[in-house]
């Protein structure tokens, strides 16, 4: 049985709403379009789905928009308000889920105007420089409210404010932060918003975007008008269904999971501490109760992460969406970290099944790997 | 309102087979195989198998390679990655794409899309029956021609288009073929080895799998290049990015598996359904008619017009029969059906028809009943209308 | 996407499901009054009678109906409130405020006026000779 510490990638279905989807997987169940009762039960459950993502992000439930997953909600929200504002320039932080960075290269490569926002040493987005980028207007800024590597938490509200003031529309990628932060769609001030069911212990295949209903979107898959006509296709019943009491869970059992995550993060950040040659990343930023990303000096971060598998641990050096390309996290080469720094990267990312025994076990691990090989040439 | 409706909807939605919904809830729990599939360490790589397991089933029923398959989130999302994927890509070789009136929106809305984007549409006419010829779209062919999309079973009618005869046209011609076969996976037998067929869409939930998955074929041999539509993290060799939700790709995997195994099966089953239902009808309503044409067609699906009713009203006194007006993406707008128009149906006709499907988990019972229920009440309707004239 | 069957109420489903005296009278009935409106082609048409006692009231109903489920429950809830009625008052029976009373979609309004006007069509024939002559010929339907 391997402990799973890697929970920014993905985490385990709440039993709860597994509970929930499997009547919807086993019974008859219609399409949400179709005019007989089996079609309007599916509405009505889809509708208490929409409902529940929104009182977690305190949205309108009409303003939630059901996608296949984050990916695409940010997708949508790039694609849809760009498309719907011809020749328009696009700013987005250097920092963010390569949902989003590659969309806005495709956009630069079909000719759309693309600029990075920089952040600083502590993973945090330079709001001056973002100000002066605005000069050049654009139609919108895409800055996450937490990053999923480091964990460090964006002032949105900031960013939300200096955008409207020269006429941009401000897209936030929540993806990480529902479910471990408070987050309020409506004071941040945000005009789009991505959230993602399986990263807040929701199913797989699901997401929301959140829409300010005066955001002109072009839809990005047509066909059937569903989802406002935003967003064609037969919903996911038993995805939207998880993903709505996953949020709900997440909205009422917010405070007790942060202290809980908190607890143990403060528990390992202290232990790691004590292992030489220790970096923790975004230290000093604000950032999310469960996430870690540290490396420690003379080891190469997917050494690490394969010992660690060896033994029973998943952990990453970063995005899971890169694991396989073995470049550099784009994140801390942004926070201004060179390259041998950068793929030291280690992510531990915790969750509320974690206890400190998980994390005792893991740091004894950790000590063991590195005693034995200290002083060995580890990038091999 | 009765405890039990009868479901005559499977053209719709199906219902999840139990067998893929306990292999899904398999996949679900923390036991199982919840870790992301892109993650390199042990868990991510447990799910990475039971992906590629899936994969394999899909590509068995249908003959692909695994190669050849990309998963997506549905149908819809397969037919706009199909269409504009392939027109973006080739927009400098032509900007002509032909397709036909009575695809299902997910290609109408998607050609549209193209035609506010700079391209030119030619929407061919069905015949009278319904079917798309292979001469009709010879005719529609241009020489900036880049890419036709034919739907192999129409999701209404249920008839079936030659897709063999109609792909040999299009690729003399020198341009791509596109075909949506959600409705036909699993009912009709498919050998992309043979048919000359570049893009295939297929469904999960219309062939007993969940909602909210689906994939797309793209032919390794014929070196199709498409313009992703999802960016982000490169999955699906960059197709189609976002994490793959493991517990829906091996649900799909699993019911097309089933559907390998069962199909003469099911096709039987659902073949004599469909003929005592049309027998029914018919010895109860002897003016009823058959919409599409009578044998090249799907098992499951039966289109019937009422002549002489309101259709409006028909569909409310059958309420408790889970039926469709029409296709269920549109069937909350009451403008008669566009599919049964482009056949020549008047609008009465078009708005008094009722699509009838039955799938894997209908009984005889149950058809008996919903001819009995629909009979009488056409009767009701008709005796309560002025005499025509 | 709603539900297009959102709009009727229990009323609405009832009379439509079981719509009172629907039908026509028999021939040699006396004292009946006929108009139509509407065309099928237009989705909708109406045909009531209306039958008229010594005492120069409405006794009886009948109607013929084609179209949607607001028109025959339509039909049938004005069938039922004619009765007692003198010819000039059904003349004036407003079933488009009986459409709204029964919350019925703005959009059903148009088969409220075809009902209306059948109605008004039928009780329009009425006479002051009808009145006291029982062997007014039965008018053409």
């Amino acid at each position: 049985m391997s402990i799973f510490l890697d929970h920014n990638a993905t985490t385990p279905l709440e039993p709860r709403v597994l509970d929930a989807m499997l009547p919807l997987l086993r019974g008859t169940h219609g399409n949400p379009a179709s005019v007989h009762r089996f079609g309007r039960e599916a509405r009505v459950a889809l509708d208490r789905a929409r409902a529940q993502v929104a009182a977690l992000v305190n949205a309108q439930p009409p303003q939630v928009m059901f996608t296949s997953g984050g990916t695409e909600a940010d997708n949508l929200a790039l694609r849809g308000a760009v498309h719907a504002a011809p020749r328009s320039r696009l700013l987005v932080s250097s920092i963010e889920h390569a949902a989003v960075q590659e969309t806005a290269d495709a956009l630069a490569k079909d000719g759309w105007a693309v600029e990075r926002i920089p952040v600083d040493s502590e993973c945090r987005v330079d709001l001056p420089a973002l100000e002066k980028l605005l000069d050049g207007g654009a139609r919108l800024v895409s800055v996450m409210l937490a990053n999923n590597e480091t964990g460090a938490i964006q002032d949105v509200c900031a960013a939300a404010g200096l955008a409207h003031a020269r006429g941009a529309l401000l897209h936030t990628d929540a993806i990480q932060a529902a479910g471990k932060m408070p987050v309020d769609f409506t004071a941040l001030g945000a005009d789009l918003m991505t959230l993602s069911a399986h990263k807040l212990n929701g199913p797989r295949g699901v997401g929301a975007l959140i829409r300010n209903r005066r955001v002109d979107l072009s839809p990005q898959i047509t066909g059937g008008g569903q989802e406002q006509g935003l967003r064609g296709g037969t919903e996911n019943l038993a995805g939207a269904v998880g993903f709505g009491v996953a949020a709900e869970l997440a909205r009422v059992e917010l405070n007790a999971r942060c202290r809980h995550l908190r607890a143990l993060r403060d528990h390992l950040e202290a232990q790691l501490k004590q292992l030489s040659g220790v970096r923790i990343f975004a230290a000093h930023a604000e950032r999310l109760p469960n996430t870690v990303q540290f490396a420690i000096d003379g080891y190469a971060g997917e050494w690490l992460v394969m010992e660690l598998d060896r033994r029973g641990f998943a952990v990453s050096s970063g995005s899971a969406c890169h694991s396989a390309s073995g470049r550099p996290s784009h994140v801390l080469l942004a926070m201004g970290c060179n390259d041998t720094v950068a793929r030291g990267a280690v992510r531990v990312s915790l969750g509320v099944e974690n206890s400190v025994d998980d994390l005792d076990a893991l740091l004894a691990t950790l000590g063991a790997i590195t005693a034995r090989r200290r002083g060995a040439v580890a990038f091999a | 309102m009765p405890e039990k409706i009868i479901y005559l909807d499977y053209a719709a939605t199906t219902p999840v087979d139990a067998r893929v919904a306990q292999k899904m809830a398999g996949c679900l729990t923390c036991e199982g195989l919840f870790a992301n599939p892109a993650s390199a360490h042990a868990p991510g790589r447990k799910a990475r198998g039971a992906v590629e397991q899936a994969r394999v089933q899909v590509a068995a029923l249908v003959n692909a390679d695994l190669g050849e398959i990309i998963f997506t989130s549905g149908a819809t999302e397969s037919d706009n990655l199909a269409i504009k994927g392939a027109a973006h890509f080739y927009r400098n070789k032509g900007r002509h794409v032909v397709t036909s009136r009575i695809e299902h929106k997910a290609v109408l809305d998607t050609c549209k899309q193209l035609e506010r984007d700079g391209f030119e549409v030619t929407y061919i006419k069905p015949d009278a029956d319904g079917l798309i010829g292979p001469q009709a779209v010879a005719q529609a062919l241009r020489p900036d021609t880049v890419l036709v999309s034919i739907m192999h079973v129409n999701n209404e009618i249920g008839t079936a288009n030659d897709i063999a005869a109609i792909g040999a046209i299009v690729h003399a011609h020198g341009a791509w073929f596109h075909v949506d076969a959600a409705q036909s996976a699993g009912k009709l037998p498919i050998d992309l080895k043979q048919l000359p067929v570049d893009l295939m869409s297929f469904s999960g939930h219309k062939l007993y799998g969940p909602k909210g998955i689906g994939a797309l074929y793209v032919r390794s041999q014929s070196h199709v290049n498409l313009d992703p539509l999802i960016h982000g993290g490169g999955h699906e060799h960059g197709l189609r990015s976002g994490t793959l939700a493991t517990h829906q790709i091996v649900g799909m995997g699993e019911a097309y598996r089933i559907a390998r195994e069962e199909m003469s099966k099911d096709v039987t089953h659902c073949s004599a359904l469909r003929q005592q239902l049309w027998q029914a009808l018919h010895a109860e309503v002897p003016e009823a008619l058959l919409n599409g044409h009578p044998t090249q067609r799907v098992c499951g699906i039966l289109n019937v017009g009422f002549p002489g009713i309101e259709g409006e009203s028909l569909l409310f006194a059958c309420h408790d029969l889970a039926v469709s007006g029409g296709s269920a993406c549109t069937s909350a707008d009451k403008t008669p059906s566009f599919v049964l128009r482009a056949l020549g149906r008047d609008d009465q006709l078009a708005g008094s028809s009722i699509r009838f499907s039955v799938g894997r988990f209908t009984t005889k019972e149950e058809v008996q009943t919903a001819a009995h229920i629909v009979s009488g009440e056409y009767h009701r309707l008709r005796e309560l209308a002025p005499a025509a004239g | 996407m709603s539900d297009p069957f959102a709009g009727y109420n229990d009323t609405v489903r009832t009379h439509f499901r079981t719509p009172r005296n629907a039908g026509r009278f028999a021939a040699g009935h006396e004292r009946i009054l006929a108009g139509s409106a509407g065309q099928r082609r237009h989705g909708r048409e109406v045909e009531f009678q209306l039958q008229v006692t010594a005492d120069g009231r409405i006794g009886d109903c009948r109607y013929h109906v084609y179209g949607c489920p607001a028109t025959i429950a339509l039909c049938s809830l004005t069938s039922e409130a004619l009765k007692g009625r003198t010819p000039a008052e059904a003349a004036g029976f407003s079933v488009v405020a009986l459409a709204d009373q029964l919350g019925l979609p703005a959009e059903k309004r148009d088969a409220a006026v075809t009902v209306e006007d059948a109605v008004r069509a039928a009780a329009g024939r009425y006479n002051a000779a009808l009145a006291v002559s029982p062997a007014v010929p039965q008018l053409q339907a």
